[in-house]
């Protein structure tokens, strides 16, 4: 069964006790440890050892979206204190000097960028950083790829040409100002197009923001019924409502 | 560095290793120099328009460039047909970088205006192109943009928002096509996307209906050129697209059939219409010069198409030719020596359209009578 579990920057900007607890008790298997802003990274690292994470079977830390070139030796230094279990996001334009992450780059999961980025979007140039970091896998986010391409050709061209390195899936729906919001009718139907065909053993992040919700519980709650009904579709599903016979490519 | 097609940068390095055209005309031992260059024309005046507008489009909005300049076929009359193509929130500045790239573009005194019907040189908004296909709200203009989008169009500069419209346009077609991927009567998978397909050939009818129209509106004023510019540019464009619909079957493009899915189909189709017209041709003939049967009849074809198409382009970029047939009046086209020229190119050209189509030792034919006329 497909893990599926929150980012805790979704949850409570900066704070992962406080998401921690809005997830006790909802049945999540994965948990992503956001540190977004850098400030945020010593503050997680230092309570790794003591967090309660036993009900989850997969736990990844995010890195630090941006830091500067003189911050980066800092930042590769504390993530090396994760534990070498967990998988850590790095967003591939926030790397300055590729040298300092080579001891690093089993465990990183590059994640492809939204429209708003110049590099990392497509699986041609993710491609161009995997060439970097061979031993990296993927996150993959739908709702960029789904910002960069609303087809979803792009989304499923990377899986094509990647998805063996998917460990990881990033979901949420991001608007046209890139914020991160509870999924839309609209954006599982676009991401149903492609998500049967993500390697099983991924473990799905939500990412829909949910920091200002007045019921949390409630729409955890939502969040997670919306991603288990997508995964429990198939490709036949998945087909245009008109089609009234089997697609082709089953023969 | 891997170069693509369709974004300016295509155009700038290396233009024989890339061009199919140039492939083809070495295969086929031809000499098309008028062809080469406008392509090095295109070239020139792209990276001028690069240098013009740089930095002014954003991540939500591409320049692009329509016409001779889309197909790299800039000729001294050409006129600059450009949009700024906008897919994103709704801005008011979008207005301002709009009149900004005019602006700059009237400053260099180096373009001429687009057409008086004021489809071009204008703010243009994704929305319409792609939701308003078909029905009342898909007017002449709309229409235009997007066939001309997927037809015959570059990106200048930031090309985001071009290729993520480009795309949708392409979802549109495909996701409302019922029987595509579906078996056919004669039990073949049907890969050719015929609600696409019906819309180019539908475009194609209006181009030879306005042409009447403007024949009306305009009392035959510049009968002669545009009489020759609809027989052999705008049939090339149409025949471009029946071609890219017929490449999304594996037996036409040889490539090695995908899993038929909508995003794999919009991703080939994609690629292909990256291609100029011209170039979309010389890939169908390359691929089938070599392995069909009929590579004689293919290779006369070609030869005959693109001499044609070569023999235009040089009317286009001799001045006083090109004035000559603005200015001609249509009661002496039948006497007129650089007409009959020009008639003798269109026709030469209209033949080799219909060989590489209707005749039956064309890899097309089977297509064209099935899925192309009725």
């Amino acid at each position: 069964m497909t893990r599926i579990g929150f980012s805790t920057g979704a949850l409570a900007l900066g704070n992962f006790e406080k998401a921690l607890a809005l997830l006790r008790g909802k049945n999540t298997s994965a948990i992503e440890l956001s540190a977004l802003r850098t400030p945020e990274l010593p503050k997680l690292i230092a309570a790794l050892p003591s967090l309660d994470l036993k009900e989850f079977s997969y736990v990844a830390v995010h890195a630090p979206s941006f830091f500067t070139p003189e911050q980066e030796g800092t930042v590769v230094r504390q993530l090396m204190e994760v534990p070498k279990e967990y998988p850590i996001i790095l967003h591939p334009d926030a790397v300055h000097d590729f040298a300092k992450w080579s001891d690093l780059q089993a465990q990183l999961l590059l994640e492809n960028m939204d429209r708003r980025k110049a590099d990392g979007r497509s699986a041609r140039e993710l491609q161009g950083w995997f060439n970097r970091f061979p031993e990296a896998r993927l996150c993959l986010d739908l709702a960029h790829a789904q910002h960069v391409d609303p087809t979803m050709t792009e989304a499923s061209q990377i899986i094509s040409t990647l998805g063996s390195r998917i460990c990881q899936v990033h979901i949420s729906e991001l608007d046209s100002n890139s914020h991160h919001h509870p999924m839309s009718y609209s954006a599982l139907r676009a991401f149903a197009e492609v998500a049967y065909s993500i390697v099983k053993d991924a473990a799905f992040i939500i990412e829909s923001n949910l920091v200002e919700s007045p019921d949390p519980s409630v729409q955890i709650d939502d969040e997670l019924e919306k991603v288990r009904n997508l995964l429990s579709r198939t490709e036949w599903d998945c087909a245009p409502a008109w089609t009234d016979q089997s697609p082709a490519c089953v023969h | 560095m891997v170069l693509r097609p369709g974004s300016v940068q295509t155009v700038f390095p290396e233009l024989e290793t890339l061009s199919p055209v140039i492939q083809l005309e070495r295969d086929l031992g031809a000499d098309w120099r008028s062809l080469k260059t406008a392509a090095e024309e295109t070239q020139t005046v792209l990276f001028e328009l690069d240098q013009l507008v740089s930095g002014k489009a954003s991540a939500d909005s591409s320049v692009v460039v329509t016409g001779s300049l889309g197909r790299k076929e800039y000729t001294k009359g050409s006129d600059l047909d450009w949009i700024l193509l906008v897919d994103g929130a709704g801005d008011a500045r979008d207005q301002q970088t709009f009149l900004e790239i005019d602006r700059a573009i009237d400053a260099a005194e180096r373009f001429k205006k687009p057409g008086r019907e004021g489809t071009f040189g204008k703010l243009a908004f994704s929305q319409p192109m792609i939701h308003h296909i078909g029905g009342e709200e898909d007017s002449n203009s709309n229409t235009t943009r997007r066939i001309l989008l997927l037809l015959e169009a570059v990106s200048i500069g930031e090309s985001r928002a071009f290729e993520r419209v480009r795309k949708g346009i392409l979802l549109r077609y495909l996701q409302e096509d019922r029987g595509l991927f579906q078996r056919d009567h004669s039990n073949r998978i049907r890969w050719v996307p015929l609600f696409l397909l019906n819309d180019l050939a539908r475009y194609w009818r209006t181009m030879t209906v306005d042409f009447a129209y403007k024949q009306f509106d305009r009392g035959n004023k510049g009968y002669a050129l545009r009489s020759v510019k609809l027989g052999i540019s705008r049939k090339l464009m149409f025949a471009s697209g029946l071609l890219a619909c017929f490449w999304c079957d594996p037996e036409i493009s040889g490539i090695p059939a995908p899993q038929p899915r909508v995003q794999n189909l919009i991703a080939s189709l994609n690629e292909f219409l990256s291609w100029t017209p011209l170039e979309r041709l010389a890939l169908f003939f390359s691929k089938h010069l070599a392995d069909a049967r009929e590579g004689d009849f293919l290779r006369q074809t070609a030869l005959a198409l693109f001499g044609a198409y070569d023999g235009f382009i040089e009317m286009l970029n001799t001045p006083e030719v090109r004035d000559h047939l603005e200015k001609l009046p249509p009661e002496q086209v039948h006497t007129d020596p650089i007409f009959k020229n020009a008639r003798a190119i269109r026709s030469q050209f209209r033949q080799a359209v219909h060989d590489m189509f209707l005749d039956n030792r064309s890899p097309l034919y089977t297509l064209t009578i099935d899925k192309g006329v009725f």
